[in-house]
């Protein structure tokens, strides 16, 4: 066995996992025997939830406005669906006939989405 | 002509048509119909019967052939005479309930479980088998659970997870053997003819046992039977002792040892042991008893003890008194359950206490009963003793110690049943059972009928015998154990 | 693919029967789609199955099957929904259509032939459900479950594409055939990526079928969303999912079977205990039935375990015995708590004397489901145990048993509380699609368990 190789073998790393396995376990171990043998004092403030010092108001869960987010969500789909245009558009004379109609086919199915959305008055402000 | 589809559809028709028919007044007349004609069909089959050992008319369909299913069933000495037994028993234990209000649903409900009893005991298909084992199994707990006491419902469920879990053991050999069986078939012959390494045979032996000794009940896995016994109408206390624990008597004889001789080679003893300890073990028991359904559950699990370690011992005599003893076994329980029942009812208590000196007010109960428990005791001349006679010849040929300890059941048998008659029947008449009723109507029909049979085989068991004879010489042949 | 394109115009044509009042016209139309969607399934049944499209989906035997199954069982259940879904919310026509929209992805799912289309395909059932299982947008409960599903279903996506990525990386395609004939070409040398990626797709796999332990969203998913809407999730979800698992490992996967099948090993058996346990503990019957669910998948797994020309057979039988079977126990169970506001066992109390035709077809889906002979439950279980059993897991069946018989308890337990405590109420009303709905599942699954030729031959 040359020198090189007996540097190399795992054997020689058992050092450094053990100070991995002892720095390790020190950090774990100390908050863990802290959490066991530590005082636990429990008072309705200490368990309340924080709300930077004022007292908590009603329920979290509260319905909020969403139009804007809606408008934003619907721009977002039909800005999306545009993007599948430009390959087909560059790519419009070999596909010919039928890609002309599946295009049209597409964006029919478009045109009843918007529709929809107009008719449930999504893209209404009041 | 003898076609045994129609023999074991003849129930499932009833059991619809009962259903269908719900409350309505007919359904305790059609409620006995069917049985009946079930009885006089199966007559037809015994008087064409062949007392060979051959499989006698069998009828084969398929019926599910991506799985290799088919339904194959036949009827040879040893199981004719239980399906006898079924269809004679169905229609008295039927009359015997009619004193109670029950409707069309209860009624459907038990011809159904005689289908799946009727096909268990008729299966030449493993998978036959276990589905007319699960079918009569779910009519029983329901029977059992509307209609029984007070603590049914955690009892019942008890019952009915015990044995279905013995049952999957036992699916779970059946589908290991068909695995093994070239060309995949669940045929009862080609399980037959399997000749496996003795470990399989082992465990193969275990799965199958379990489901048994559950069903039958052996010792140490009959705790779920006194309290079933006790808290059961005693419509399905009959049906449980008088037909259903033949299911796994039958199965050792036509499945459990035929399929796995080496394993029985192994284990055989073990079972023999555990009998006979649950025997002596329930007979001592039921001398305790202060219940007075507890008496006759636990003396059962001593009944088919002894059939359970003639059969293991697997000789001629052990075999054979074990067939005879199944029939009889049957005939005696429903009677001595039945007049149980009929003084309950007319007392309002199974306290053994409470009862006594009933002989005064009712002398025909009296008689009656007391023939029913000399068959039981196993008297001479009763039809109890043909049966336990082969039986203990029978262990006796196994082992003189076994014999010895077995033979202690007849002892102790007839003391805790005669305690039985004499606290019940004799001594003083106490106040309140002065006024007690005698037999009537269809009391004296079903009774009388037991007694017939209790004396009629007792005194003439030779065409009984006849009929299982040469098939239980031949299976002896064909398996042996050593 | 002409029943997909249907499906996908349906749930349009749906949307604007709504738009436009014509709220009776929804189920017909619904129905009278998903008829047509079946019968144009039924004309390809014995056609030469090709890959579509490039490769991307196959109608083959399997495809097709697993499909009629999903299409009958969403009528099943949008039988069930007259007058259910005007009561919890006024948008009606979306319900429908969304319930359509995940059909599509699920029929995807089950006849898919390139790993993209199997995305896709989820992606397109689990969409659509994320909506319906918060349906009721003022019920905090259903809100939970919508967002645990969500949350749940997109870490479950990750780990798939995670999957197919990887399975991408060592093969150079999402094709199953090239996938298959990549292990066969290179039998001693498969890259490491593709056992990653096959550790991933099951797990990603196990999340949509909710097999332990990927299976905490399961019990607080399926309680929260409507009874109905659970009632889709565990049956034609879960077939799916099921159909896509297995298509996936039967025609690609088989090669390494010594491989994964330690791990499935492990899910199965921990799905199983996990499922079981559990679902003994519940007061609530639809809380049980979610973990029921769990156990179930458990059993199925056998049929991706003991993998082989029997398993598609199999897991077809048990998904269409389990399936039937929960749409009647949901169906009842909506009846009950519609009469009495409550889904525990104790409301199911008496049910028997007042109601003796819903208590029996309860009974019969309860034994079903515990596996009871003559019931398709039974013929399911049967399937798998021999399926595992040829394949020699020996000790895995007797823990497999051992469920079993833990199932018969809680099972058990509803057919105790109608039959056998008594208790006052009223009778239940149930109207006529109720009622047929009820007759149609009680008669499969006792036609199915005497006659399992019924549909063991079609796989």
């Amino acid at each position: 066995m040359t020198q090189a190789e007996a540097v190399n073998t795992s054997a020689n790393y058992l050092p450094i996992l053990f100070q991995l396995i002892v720095a390790g376990g020190f950090g774990v171990g100390t908050i863990i025997i802290t959490h066991l043998i530590g005082p636990k004092v429990k008072t309705e403030n200490k368990l309340g939830s924080f709300e930077s010092g004022i007292e908590v108001i009603g329920n979290a869960r509260q319905p909020f406005s969403i139009k804007y987010f809606m408008v934003a969500i619907l721009f977002v789909l039909f800005d999306i669906e545009v993007i599948f245009m430009y390959p087909w558009a560059v790519n419009f004379r070999q596909f010919g006939l039928s890609g002309l109609l599946e295009m049209f086919i597409f964006m029919a199915l478009l045109l009843l989405g918007f529709i929809y959305v107009i008719k449930k008055r999504a893209l209404e402000w009041d | 002509m003898d076609n045994l589809f129609i023999l074991i559809f003849i129930p499932v028709v009833g059991a619809l048509v009962l259903a269908l028919t719900g409350k309505s007044a007919s359904a305790k007349t059609l409620a006995l119909l069917f049985p009946l004609l079930s009885l006089a069909y199966s007559l037809s089959f015994l008087f064409h019967f062949v007392p060979d050992a051959s499989m006698q008319f069998e009828q084969q369909v398929p019926w599910i052939s991506s799985l290799g299913i088919q339904f194959h069933v036949g009827i040879d000495g040893i199981s004719l005479p239980l399906v006898l037994l079924t269809n004679v028993l169905v229609p008295l234990i039927i009359l015997a309930s009619y004193g109670r209000k029950y409707k069309g649903d209860f009624y459907a409900l038990v011809l159904f479980m005689q289908a799946g009893l009727l096909l268990v005991f008729t299966a030449l298909d493993a998978f036959v088998f276990y589905v007319g084992w699960e079918a009569a199994l779910i009519p029983i707990y329901f029977i059992c659970a509307l209609w029984g006491g007070e603590n049914r419902i955690r009892v019942t469920i008890k019952f009915f997870i015990y044995t279905f879990f013995g049952s999957l053991l036992m699916l779970i050999a059946i589908i290991y053997l068909h695995l093994q069986v070239p060309g995949h078939s669940y045929e009862l012959r080609s399980f037959y003819q399997l000749a496996l390494d003795a470990p399989t045979q082992g465990w193969i032996f275990w799965a199958f046992f379990i489901a048994f000794a559950i069903k039958i009940p052996i010792f140490p896995f009959h705790t779920w039977q006194p309290d079933t016994y006790t808290e059961a109408p005693s419509a399905g206390t009959m049906l449980l002792a008088g037909i259903m624990l033949k299911m796994g008597l039958y199965g050792l004889i036509r499945w459990l040892i035929p399929i796995a001789p080496l394993g029985v080679a192994a284990y055989g003893q073990l079972a023999i042991i555990l009998a006979v300890i649950g025997l002596v073990y329930a007979s001592i028991i039921a001398f305790k008893q202060q219940h007075i359904k507890r008496v006759v559950a636990y003396s059962s699990i001593a009944h088919v003890g002894l059939m359970a370690a003639g059969i293991f011992a697997w000789n001629v005599q052990g075999l054979q008194g074990a067939v005879i003893q199944m029939v009889n076994h049957g005939i005696s329980v429903v009677g001595l359950f039945f007049v149980l029942d009929i003084i309950a009812q007319r007392l309002g208590t199974h306290d053994i206490k409470l009862t006594g000196g009933l002989a005064k007010p009712a002398p025909k109960l009296a008689a009656v009963f007391l023939i029913i428990v000399m068959g039981a005791i196993g008297l001479p001349l009763t039809n109890g003793f043909v049966g336990e006679f082969l039986l203990l010849v029978g262990i006796y040929n196994y082992g003189l110690w076994y014999a010895v300890f077995a033979g202690l059941t007849l002892i102790l048998g007839a003391v805790y049943m005669l305690r039985l008659y004499q606290k019940t029947m004799l001594g003083e008449t106490p106040e309140q059972n002065a006024r007690f009723k005698d037999i009537a109507g269809t009391e004296v029909l079903v009774l009388g009928i037991i007694v017939l049979l209790v004396v009629g085989i007792g005194v003439y068991p030779k065409p009984l015998l006849h009929l299982s004879e040469a098939a239980v010489s031949q299976l002896i042949n064909q398996v042996s154990l050593k | 693919m002409s029943a997909i394109i249907t499906l996908s115009l349906l749930a349009v044509l749906l949307l604007y029967l709504g738009l436009f009042k014509a709220k009776k016209a929804l189920l017909p139309v619904s129905l009278l789609g998903l008829l047509a969607a079946i019968v144009l399934y039924s004309i390809q049944w014995d056609t030469d199955a090709e890959p579509l499209y490039s490769g991307m989906v196959l109608f083959d035997h399997f495809a097709v099957a697993f499909s009629i199954l999903s299409l009958f069982i969403t009528g099943l259940v949008f039988l069930l929904s007259r007058d259910y879904f005007d009561s919890i919310s006024e948008h009606v026509a979306e319900y429908y259509a969304l319930i359509i929209f995940s059909l599509t992805g699920a029929l995807l799912v089950v006849s898919f032939h390139n790993l993209a289309m199997l995305f896709i395909g989820i992606e397109i059932m689990s969409v659509a459900l994320y909506i319906l299982v918060g349906i009721r947008k003022r019920d905090f409960s259903s809100n939970e479950a919508a967002l645990k599903y969500f949350l749940m279903g997109a870490f479950s996506t990750g780990f798939l594409l995670f999957g197919i990525t990887l399975i991408y990386g060592a093969t150079g395609s999402f094709d199953l055939t090239e996938i298959k004939n990549y292990l066969i070409a290179n039998p001693h040398s498969i890259s490491p990526l593709f056992y990653s990626g096959i550790l991933l797709l099951i797990i990603g796999l196990s999340f949509k079928v909710g097999a332990a332990p990927f299976h905490f969203w399961t019990p607080d998913v399926y309680e929260g969303a409507p009874i109905l809407i659970t009632t889709f999730m565990s049956t034609v979800v879960k077939t799916a999912a099921f159909a896509g698992f297995l298509r996936l490992f039967l025609t690609c996967f088989v090669p390494l079977q010594d491989f994964w099948a330690p791990v499935l090993l492990v899910i199965t058996v921990l799905t199983l205990f996990i499922g079981n346990i559990s679902a003994l503990a519940q007061q609530s019957f639809k809380r049980m039935l979610a973990y029921s669910s769990i156990s179930h998948a458990g059993y199925m797994l056998f049929g991706i375990l003991s993998i082989g020309a029997a398993s598609a057979g199999a897991i077809f039988v048990y998904s269409a015995a389990y399936s039937i079977a929960s749409v009647v126990a949901f169906a009842v169970l909506i009846l009950v708590k519609r009469s009495r506001g409550s889904e525990h066992f104790e409301a199911f109390n008496g049910l028997a004397a007042k109601n003796p035709y819903l208590a029996f077809t309860l009974s019969v889906a309860m034994l079903s489901l515990a596996g009871i002979p003559l019931t398709a439950g039974f013929v399911g279980k049967f399937m798998m145990f021999s399926g595992v059993l040829a394949n020699y897991h020996i000790v895995l069946l007797l823990l497999a048993v051992l469920n079993a018989a833990m199932g018969i308890y809680y099972y058990f337990r509803v057919i105790v509380a109608m039959y056998f405590r008594p208790a006052d109420r009223e009778e239940v009303t149930v109207n006529a699609n109720y009622k047929a709905v009820l007759f149609i599942g009680a008669l499969l699954t006792i036609a199915i368990g005497i006659f399992p030729s019924l549909l063991a031959g079609w796989l």
